[in-house]
């Protein structure tokens, strides 16, 4: 027999507090990452109109926005831009953000309420959902690849006496 | 080898080998009571059986009763799944939620799920969740950590 190292005492497994803390810093990751995803957009607006200085005021809105889309995504729409497949919820999920996100950028005047650079803007952050999943399910891919083999050393070493 | 079996009325059965040198006789007995020992009681349909702890698939608590799942029968164990555990003491099998333990050693394959989640696939084909809590855990185990 290969006994345990130690008794799995209940401190080892996550506190509520922790769980907590790790879904917040997955809404703060998504903030930063779409926060990014926006800023470069409006800078290339910026650029092309001419314009190379930003407006703090909507740099704001944006990470603000951020913010409050991630929490939505994660208390209200399942977490879609994670989901492990592209189904209805998900195409749901992706069309409310990026409802917002776009009416958000309109009302604000992120791009001087121009019809053409907001319905752009729509089809830019559906692309962004759509490569933000992607990335997951690659990362995921490549878990799974680490956690076999992980699984056949765990298994090879500790194999069941003849 | 000369053995002797004797009832008693009174005190605990006891085994008793007594040997020059160990050979592979001597060996062969020794594996048998080391195997029979880690054996485990439970019951199919009021019946009771005896199993190896190598012939779980996983160990469930369904209604307070305490189920140990074998590639061809469902046992009824007659201890809590705080207490199975206790008795299995062993690094294979990983309490992967509230109501289960899992034999590592009789997953065949690990898939990564959203939301940090791992399922398991067992060599009988059935899949177990182990949710966000355990998967932390159950990921330092098979490092070895």
């Amino acid at each position: 027999m290969i006994f345990r190292k130690k008794v799995k005492a209940d401190s080892d497994k996550p506190s509520l507090w922790e769980r907590y803390l790790t879904k917040e810093i997955g809404i703060e990751f998504k903030a930063c990452l779409y926060f990014y995803a926006l800023l470069f957009f409006y800078c290339i607006y910026r650029i092309c109109t001419g314009n190379t200085v930003a407006d703090i005021l909507h740099m704001a809105e944006m990470i603000f926005l951020a913010y409050i889309i991630g929490y939505v995504q994660v208390y209200l729409l399942w977490n879609f831009d994670e989901a492990d497949t592209i189904g209805r919820k998900e195409v749901l999920g992706i069309s409310i953000c990026t409802a917002i996100y776009t009416g958000v950028s309109y009302w604000l005047k992120w791009f001087d309420r121009n019809l053409y650079v907001t319905i752009g803007f729509a089809g830019y952050i559906v692309f962004l959902f759509v490569c933000v999943y992607l990335v997951y399910k690659c990362r995921r891919r490549i878990d799974d690849k680490i956690m076999n083999s992980n699984l056949e050393l765990f298994k090879t070493r500790n194999k069941w006496d003849e | 080898m000369k053995f002797r079996v004797q009832q008693i009325s009174q005190g605990e059965d006891e085994l008793i080998l007594r040997y020059r040198q160990m050979n592979s006789e001597v060996k062969e007995i020794l594996t048998f009571m080391e195997r029979r020992e880690r054996k485990l009681a439970g019951k199919i349909d009021g019946e009771t059986v005896f199993f190896l702890p190598e012939e779980i698939l996983y160990i469930e608590k369904v209604d307070e009763k305490t189920f140990a799942y074998t590639t061809e029968q469902v046992i009824q164990m007659d201890v809590s799944l705080s207490m199975a555990e206790l008795m299995l003491d062993d690094i294979r099998f990983f309490r992967c939620s509230k109501s289960m333990i899992l034999n590592v050693n009789r997953v065949e394959r690990l898939k990564s799920l959203p939301s940090n989640r791992i399922d398991a696939t067992l060599q009988n084909g059935e899949h177990i969740m182990i949710s966000r809590t355990y998967a932390s855990e159950f990921r330092k185990l098979l490092r070895g950590e």
